[in-house]
């Protein structure tokens, strides 16, 4: 269970997040949708205890990640959107050090099976300098699944992954929630969230600008039934967004951003 | 239609990188003005020393006949020396610019000549690795112009024989590191160029202490004389040292000397030699990097080692420990440090037994200075070798503060990562000069426990400054101290070293009146002991609460 109330992050001058409130239940898979710069890693970054929240209450499983974060984050598992791994250990090592973090029983018996899950076994005991991008994306998975946690937070999952891999981590994400636990994922990848996810939930301006599940998203952006696309577009749109300056929209004079509002209407 | 242009061609890529340069010093313009003010600070020291030193030195009578010769051949082995220095860092550094840079793949697929792209390389190189030598080396020109009254045009002569004389170095270096890039194995260079920087560099500090520079003190006057004469006559031949050392000395009479155009066009000529062969370097080198290792693959589970058994039963902190060890024994940046370490302490032996002493008191007295040195020394350590290991969790940070592990089990987990290799410098150092200068028994008991504690004192200032002053981008652990923190770092350290020979004032004193008077076991002697200990638990304790304070509210990067 995630819970965000109020949630406020300030980095100086500039509001990253300006109130924000979420909730994710056991069982349920959310997907944090927005713009670039709507948010999303901020309130990403709040829930694992990356950052000190400004003002507002984020807790995991009911434990206050500033106030009690052993016990948070204990319920927590994290892949973030640009893993970066220890390159000079191997696959097995890496894994027995989050066991050991965790305090993972029987750690190294799990750690096989997930290397045996993600094909990763027979580079097990090569050192992670030399997998590729893809090979360290399902290597970050395995160790934010060592430890069974209560609650999973994926930020853009599919990235660098091969679209067997892909599959695989989506029924990973939908395997982890049916059996009760909680995920968390941002994304670009529209497809992904409206096949995966039970809930979206639409940051925008570090503000939530929808929430609820398909059917309500599409209530609310009056898009009849048009797919999750074009209601983030219409529920995200800008109208003082124009072309680039330098794009050929600029060179032969249309107006591209008056075609993406046609298109979104 | 015109052809578009890049933005390095349209502002110059030297441009670019100024640009880059004056958004960081208006982002943090504090930093670069104590920094800059500090620098100055230096420069201006430097400057006043050496011009009071070559006046006295001019004045006196003995060697007043060879002075300016000796202050030549002075000159010139000062720079001889930091062209040492130069040309073993830039090993390192010339892979980092001129082959693992990651600007270089989007530099090389604009539309520029990518021998263009490499002089900009050849340029970033000579400043990460020669500007601080010639930072240093410009101050004592200045100071020696000024005290031989010499005319403006001496100024610009000795910065350009200076600066093309670094040049030089950089080039042999850096064409050194891309032949180890043609022959180190593949994904390996940067390992081997380190440890081949490192220890030639630690060869070098021990070659010169070997030299034994104390037995000069011993020479009678006569003799003095005669070496002065012999070093003011010698000569080091045709080398660039040689042709710097003559447009200086030229410079300072007015007169250009034909060496300088000549040294600035051989360094012209070998930065233009290194750009050209790093261009075709970098092709051959990148294709060569894919080669895939050919080694059989061994899949079977390897259970955890004999070491890792007794540290994971302390549980999180037992598993940053072990994970701490194995990235240091596969780190060439890292473990390279404990060569350093090793090379301190020979130079540090080497002096000690060197040191003839007659007479108990003499012994003792100096055995109490030692204490002073060794925790001066430790210091030094201890900013390579403990300040840094937070920092080094770099980007992998992100385990450590998603995971179930508190600041206070992470600090602890570096402590103890860090300790053990100071405990046993700080032990087996202050047991050795003890047996070596043959002290009494109170100040040798005195120099094994001083030795211990300021292992722990400056391994708890290094942990706990270092976490409180991070530098978590910084590329390898020599990199990490250089910050306000490292300065912070060492202005403490030195404190707690010279607070800690103060309390060993007493006990010094008094086996200094009688060395046969029992010292450590009276009411005094204990106090002693126990304000020790609590100095050292104040300095160690203090610094890690601070570091651990600042450790919980640092926040990684944002949107």
């Amino acid at each position: 269970m995630i819970e965000v109330e109020g949630l406020v992050k300030r980095y100086g001058t500039h509001l990253a997040v300006a109130g924000v409130d979420l909730r994710a239940r056991p069982g349920e898979v959310v997907a944090l949708l927005g713009p670039n710069g709507a948010g999303k890693s901020t309130t990403i970054r709040a829930i694992t205890g990356l950052l000190r929240p400004t003002a507002g209450r984020v807790r995991v499983c009911g434990h206050d990640v500033v106030r009690a974060p052993l016990a948070a984050k204990s319920k927590l598992g994290f892949v973030p959107d640009r893993p970066y791994l220890y390159p000079k250990l191997t696959a097995r090592e890496l894994l027995r050090f989050i066991g050991r973090l965790r305090g993972v029983q029987d750690g190294d018996r799990r750690a096989d099976a997930w290397l045996e899950a993600f094909a990763l076994a027979p580079v097990a005991n090569e050192l992670i300098e030399t997998y590729s991008h893809g090979m360290r994306q399902k290597l970050t998975f395995a160790a934010a699944l060592l430890a069974e946690p209560a609650v999973l937070v994926v930020d853009e999952p599919m990235v660098g992954l091969d679209p067997r891999a892909a599959r695989q981590v989506r029924d990973l994400m939908r395997g982890h929630a049916d059996r009760g636990h909680t995920v968390l994922l941002t994304t670009h990848a529209m497809d992904v969230a409206e096949a995966l996810a039970d809930r979206v939930v639409v940051l925008h301006r570090g503000r939530v600008a929808a929430e609820g599940a398909m059917a309500e998203l599409r209530a609310a952006a009056g898009t009849g039934e048009e797919g999750l696309e074009a209601i983030f577009l219409r529920l995200t749109e800008e109208a003082s967004e124009g072309p680039p300056p330098w794009g050929p929209a600029a060179a032969d004079g249309s107006r591209r951003a008056g075609e993406t509002a046609g298109r979104g209407g | 239609m015109r052809r578009p242009r890049s933005p390095a061609r349209r502002a110059g890529l030297v441009a670019l990188r100024a640009r880059a340069f004056v958004h960081a010093v208006r982002r943090a313009p504090g930093r670069y003005l104590v920094g800059g003010a500090l620098m100055g600070l230096v420069a201006w020291g430097m400057a006043v020393l050496v011009d009071r030193g070559v006046r006295w030195i001019d004045a006196y009578p003995l060697i007043g006949t060879i002075a300016d010769a000796a202050l030549r051949r002075s000159v010139e082995a000062f720079v001889t020396v930091l062209v040492l220095a130069v040309a073993f860092s830039v090993l390192t550094t010339a892979i980092t610019t001129l082959y693992t840079a990651a600007d270089l793949p989007l530099l090389l697929a604009w539309p520029l000549p990518a021998e263009r792209v490499f002089r900009l390389k050849v340029f970033e190189t000579y400043l990460a690795s020669a500007a601080l030598p010639a930072l240093l080396t410009l101050p004592v020109l200045v100071g020696l112009g000024t005290a031989r009254g010499a005319p403006w045009s001496y100024y610009p002569q000795a910065a350009v024989a200076v600066l093309a004389l670094y040049a030089l170095p950089v080039a042999a270096g850096s064409l050194l590191a891309l032949l180890l890039m043609r022959l180190a194995p593949a994904g390996r260079v940067k390992e081997v160029a380190t440890a081949a920087s490192v220890v030639l560099a630690a060869g070098l500090v021990v070659g010169l202490r070997a030299l034994r520079p104390e037995q000069l003190a011993e020479l009678t006057p006569e003799e003095f004389e005669a070496f002065l004469a012999g070093f003011a006559s010698l000569d080091l031949g045709v080398s660039p040292a040689t042709w710097a050392g003559d447009a200086i000395w030229n410079g300072l009479s007015g007169v250009v000397s034909p060496a300088l155009p000549l040294l600035a066009l051989v360094a012209w000529a070998s930065l233009a030699l290194l750009g050209r062969v790093a261009a075709w370097a970098y092709q051959v080198g990148w294709v060569r990097s894919l080669d895939g290792s050919s080694r059989p693959r061994d899949p079977r589970p390897r259970p955890a080692a004999w070491w890792e058994r007794p540290l994971a039963r302390w549980g999180g902190g037992g598993a940053v420990v072990v994970k701490d060890l194995r990235l240091l024994m596969r780190d060439p940046t890292q473990w390279s440090q404990l060569l350093v370490l090793v090379a301190l302490a020979g130079v540090y032996l080497v002096s000690t037994a060197s040191l003839e002493v007659e007479g108990q008191r003499f012994r003792d007295a100096l055995g109490t200075l030692n204490v002073a040195f060794l925790g001066f020394l430790l210091a030094g350590v201890g900013v390579r070798l403990a300040f840094p290991v937070v920092s080094l969790e770099g980007e992998g940070l992100w385990f450590l503060r998603t995971g179930p592990i508190g600041a206070t089990a992470v600090l602890g987990a570096k402590f103890a990562y860090a300790m053990p290799p100071l405990l046993l410098l700080g032990l087996g150092l202050g047991f050795a000069q003890a047996t070596l200068l043959d002290v009494s028994v109170n100040l040798a008991s005195a120099s094994i426990v001083a030795g211990g504690l300021a292992a722990i004192a400056v391994t708890g200032l290094g942990v706990g400054l270092g976490a409180a002053y991070p530098r978590y981008d910084a590329t390898q652990a020599a990199e990490v101290p250089v910050s306000p923190g490292g300065l912070l770092y060492m202005t403490l350290a030195l404190l707690y070293a010279a607070g800690l020979t103060l309390l060993l004032a007493y006990p010094a004193w008094t086996t200094l009146v009688d060395p046969a008077v029992p010292v450590w076991s009276t009411p005094a002697g204990l106090l002693t002991g126990a304000l020790a200990v609590a100095w050292t638990t104040a300095f160690a304790g203090g610094a890690l609460a601070f570091g651990r304070w600042r450790f919980v509210r640092y926040e990684s990067g944002c949107d």
